[in-house]
């Protein structure tokens, strides 16, 4: 049954690549939509017997109550969700007829590819599942041929090549150890093998293919360029859903699962974490373009979620999934707010922008929200998981850490009420006078986000009080 | 495992290496956008001499093959894909030189 979740966008995709190609491109657009809401219907309810196959839980915590038990169900809900708001800003972006039939191929594609990271089991097919996303992401970031866009693809397409690189050395060398590929194979030959020198060179070299795709500190230099120079809608994809699968999911699903935790991989982690969430941060308060600054702020937050993972409790494990899940929320909403101010002005330079609040009042306050959200203000989502983070950093005596992460959280408020400032609030300039509100499709894409983040972060203290209970 | 002849083993090995410092040295030295994609070639082939050896070594052949059968077709797909790109950026620079890549900054 699970395996209709990558067979399904396929099928569809090769179906719509048949001829009647006339047709296929009136009703693309809709297919796409409806089967990106399908899954995350499906995810959100839950209602169906076959989440049972795998539903040993990744740590004790995990059972979050907003319709998610597992790992893979969280990531299978954020691609759901934010293929669809993909989708729906795209409409403003590309023009009917052919390119958006090949956005949306390309799209599918890709979604395809994120749903098989999430249900993979072993660790070439989470390979070539990571392939098939970065492959459909290069195409997608030069999609409108413009100068800036190959050159952050190329980027893109060299770093990757690396990491891909080093994840394959990394699988020959535990193909040698175990001879096999599958995750419990792979775990128990590691356990049984002492720790010589070639599981721990396999070892590093997998964890750096990850923290190359995914843009932790020391390799991030491709993700600033290739988030601001592809197209919005491409820009949401890629926050939400593309590089996180790609690089943060796949990383905890392979330590969690496969290495097992052990102190130099915790310490590995911990540091690039923290020098993630420090570089990142400082690193925003220089830019200038809108989009540029919510790629580095995504390399925090980034940051956030690895030094979570870092901590090697059940607690830190959920802290990490937690705050996973709401960056896909927030980021994704922030990338629909610069589209849409995009739209609307054709500039994402800030020092030209001001005042956009009162022209602009849904975009102004779902974008005050998800900066909120990202600083950590109660009672938004963003808030409570990096609490957790906090809390699983404090409990497991990280006591420099925790005080790192306080801090940078106190940084990123700092950014982010900058970039509303700048933005939104003051007076309104005479050459912004007659700007008006976005399209109705992305007012919506923003709505439902900020309701999103507004409703986990209220329901959650019911739920934290069922997990300390039990 | 007993018939592994271990010279062999040591010559692909050095092979391997070999081909790992020809794919970095084209990566970063070279700064020519084809050289480059030529460098990835090379290392992804080190990696398939990697994956056979290691199949060998362990008596896993069968899988070795299966998996490089695979590896070389997503090996094609990644090269195209790139080659597009570096066409493209051809067609906008007019030159192969990766160090007129300065256009992002920041």
């Amino acid at each position: 049954m699970l395996s209709f979740f990558i067979t399904t966008p396929l099928i569809v995709l090769m179906i719509l690549n048949l001829p009647f190609r006339s047709l296929m491109k009136r009703i693309v657009f809709v297919v796409g939509l409806s089967l990106a809401l399908i899954q995350a219907v499906l995810v959100a309810l839950a209602i169906f017997g076959f989440w049972d196959i795998y539903s040993i839980p990744v740590s004790p915590m995990l059972r979050f109550n907003i319709g998610v038990d597992n790992l893979s169900l969280l990531l299978l809900l954020c691609n759901g969700m934010v293929v669809f708001i993909t989708m729906l800003v795209s409409r403003s972006f590309i023009e009917e007829g052919e390119k958006r039939f090949n956005f949306t191929s390309l799209l599918l594609l890709s979604f395809a590819g994120v749903n098989g990271i999430a249900l993979a089991r072993d660790i070439f097919s989470l390979y070539v599942f990571i392939e098939v996303v970065s492959i459909s992401s290069f195409i997608l970031i030069c999609f409108n041929k413009d100068r800036d866009a190959f050159e952050g693809a190329f980027k893109y397409i060299i770093l990757s090549a690396i990491a891909t690189i080093f994840m394959l050395t990394s699988i020959a060398l535990i193909f040698l150890v175990s001879g096999d590929m599958s995750f419990e194979a792979v775990r128990a030959a590691l356990d049984n093998s002492a720790h010589t020198s070639l599981v721990l060179m396999a070892i590093g070299l997998f964890l750096c293919g990850f923290f190359i795709k995914a843009g932790v500190v020391p390799f991030h230099g491709w993700l600033a360029d290739a988030y601001t120079s592809a197209s919005a809608p491409v820009s949401v994809y890629l926050a939400g859903v593309s590089t996180k699968a790609v690089g943060v999911y796949a990383l905890i699903r392979i330590v969690v699962t496969v290495f097992g935790f052990d102190t130099p991989i915790n310490k590995v982690l911990l540091f690039a974490g923290a020098l993630s969430v420090v570089v990142g941060a400082i690193a925003t308060l220089t830019q200038t373009d809108f989009k540029r600054m919510l790629a580095y702020s995504s390399i925090s937050q980034i940051g956030y979620i690895v030094l979570a993972l870092g901590i090697a409790t059940p607690l830190g494990i959920a802290a990490a999934a937690f705050h996973f899940f709401n960056h896909a929320v927030f980021k994704s909403l922030l990338f629909v707010n610069a589209a849409t101010l995009e739209i609307a002005t054709g500039t994402r330079e800030m020092d030209k922008l001001g005042g956009l609040a009162q022209r602009m009042p849904v975009t102004g306050v779902t974008s005050a929200l998800a900066c909120l959200s990202i600083a950590g203000v109660p009672p938004l989502a963003g808030f409570w998981s990096k609490l957790l983070i906090i809390i699983a950093l404090w409990s497991s005596a990280h006591y420099n850490y925790a005080l790192i992460a306080a801090l940078a959280s106190l940084l990123t408020l700092g950014y982010m009420l900058l970039l509303q400032r700048k933005v939104f609030f003051g007076s309104v300039g005479d050459h912004l006078a007659r700007i008006k509100e976005g399209e109705w499709n992305l007012i919506i894409c923003a709505i439902i986000l900020a309701a999103v983040t507004v409703g986990v972060g209220v329901l959650f203290p019911f739920n934290l009080c069922k997990l300390i209970i039990r | 495992m007993t018939s592994v002849n271990p010279y062999l083993f040591f010559h692909i090995f050095i092979v391997t290496i070999m081909l790992f410092v020809m794919g970095f040295y084209c990566i970063f030295f070279t700064f020519n956008l084809v050289r480059a994609l030529i460098g990835v070639e090379l290392l992804i082939k080190a990696v398939t001499l990697l994956i056979i050896t290691a199949g060998y070594v362990t008596g896993h052949m069968a899988l070795a093959q299966a998996i490089v059968i695979t590896l070389i077709v997503v090996e094609v797909v990644f090269i195209v894909v790139a080659t597009g790109v570096v066409i493209g950026l051809h067609g906008h620079n007019g030159t192969l030189d990766t160090r007129k890549l300065r256009n992002l900054k920041g």
